[in-house]
């Protein structure tokens, strides 16, 4: 422990600004890809596993029949399943 | 007991069907049972949901996708072509959006989903079954014969009908919930009526038909399912196992009917070694056979000299299936 303490403390100056640039620039990034790749895993878990949410995966056959019904409402409900919503979107 | 009496004792059992390994004759004795039904005057329907025709082959007759074809009075078949009906089907809920909201074209992202959607395995098996649905649903045949395709088929569909049918359930609670809140909100705007709600009308008519159509297969008075095997120990374990999965879905097995039995009086004749030792082999299956199965054994039919095709032979084959001369 005391060791790792001391090799980050090296970093001196140098590492300071590394640190700082990385915060400025990437880090909101970063963490906006991680937050999009976490919805994918979750969207594909909800399409391959949706049983589990008690979302039914109807016979393709007889989900047909919903369709028709459905085909205004299929944008926003693609758009809001993909929206994310925690207390931390509201912030900004 | 005999097949005959069977079919007399059980009058209101009118949807038949065989079931069994490929290969071993269900095609065959849905066949025969038809003409000999037929013959003693009964409307009689023999329905192949495969897609490899094997009616046509068997009635030598091009019927496939032709609906119900008379073969002789009173005795009808019919091939029905999944493909075209799942397309035909796609086609139409196309027709029905272009409709509803006036538009020219499917979205781009609709027609793909409508398009992606005749890939998935489970789309075939229920444009099957609701093709059945619509076929014993008319009732305008006095018996069904059902000539079913290999048994994981049938078993797949039950034992998905019977999941779908609890998420059905599920959906349709939601959107009775779904109901009331429409109707709270229309009290609040001092609306008269409520839309009346189409979706929830097609999930009562989707649970409808699944349950329809695994009625068909399950209704203990109205169906009888027969399993077909050979003297061949293999065939027997199979067909054991599977009468024991089928059990599971509360198919009503009305018994087994033996096929391709070698006459045991060759045994007297001079006949090589290789037929002499199929006849023993057969002999040990059969003591099997009794053994396990006992008196639900309705049947023992002979291994013919010719393939069995066209009228003649079915008829032939018929009378000695039913112990019976026919006219």
């Amino acid at each position: 422990m005391e060791e790792k303490k001391q090799k980050k403390k090296r970093g001196g100056i140098i590492g300071f600004f590394k640190d700082f640039t990385y915060g400025m620039a990437t880090h909101g990034m970063a963490r906006h890809a991680l937050k999009t790749r976490s919805s994918m895993e979750h969207l594909f878990i909800l399409i391959t596993m949706g049983d589990m949410l008690g979302i039914p995966i109807l016979p393709p056959y007889y989900s047909l029949r919903l369709l028709p019904h459905v085909v205004p409402q299929i944008t926003t409900w693609k758009r809001r399943m993909l929206r994310e919503k925690d207390f931390v979107d509201s912030m900004y | 007991m005999a097949l005959a009496d069977i079919f007399d004792k059980y009058p209101d059992r009118r949807y038949i069907m065989y079931g069994g390994k490929g290969g071993l004759g269900k095609t065959t004795f849905s066949a025969a049972t038809a003409y000999y039904l037929a013959k003693k005057g009964k409307r009689v329907l023999v329905f192949s949901v495969d897609p490899q025709a094997s009616l046509s082959d068997i009635f030598e007759r091009d019927i496939f996708g032709q609906g119900n074809i008379e073969i002789v009075p009173n005795l009808f078949a019919c091939e029905v072509d999944a493909d075209r009906r799942v397309q035909d089907y796609q086609e139409e809920i196309r027709q029905k959006i272009i409709s509803m909201y006036g538009m020219k074209k499917i979205p781009e992202e609709i027609e793909s989903y409508i398009k992606a959607s005749s890939a998935e395995p489970a789309m075939e098996e229920s444009a099957i079954f609701d093709a059945v649905v619509d076929i014993v649903v008319k009732g305008d045949f006095d018996y069904y014969i059902y000539d079913l395709v290999p048994l994981g088929h049938a078993l797949y569909y039950l034992s998905m009908a019977s999941i779908y049918d609890a998420w059905l359930d599920k959906i349709t609670g939601l959107r009775e919930q779904m109901r009331e809140y429409d109707q709270a909100i229309a009290t609040m705007q001092r609306d008269e009526e409520t839309e009346e709600d189409q979706i929830y009308n097609e999930l009562l008519y989707i649970k409808e038909r699944i349950g329809e159509s695994s009625k068909i297969m399950t209704d203990t008075k109205k169906t009888a399912f027969f399993f077909v095997l050979t003297p061949e120990e293999m065939t027997i374990v199979d067909t054991e196992k599977a009468a024991g999965l089928f059990a599971n879905y509360n198919v009503p097995l009305a018994g087994y009917v033996v096929n391709r039995v070698i006459n045991r009086d060759l045994l007297n004749e001079n006949i090589p070694e290789y037929l002499r030792n199929r006849i023993e082999m057969q002999a040990n299956a059969l003591e099997m056979i009794d053994d396990k199965f006992g008196d639900t054994v309705h049947s023992r039919v002979p291994e013919f000299d010719s393939e069995i095709k066209g009228l003649n032979v079915i008829k032939e084959l018929a009378e000695v299936m039913f112990e019976e001369k026919l006219s």
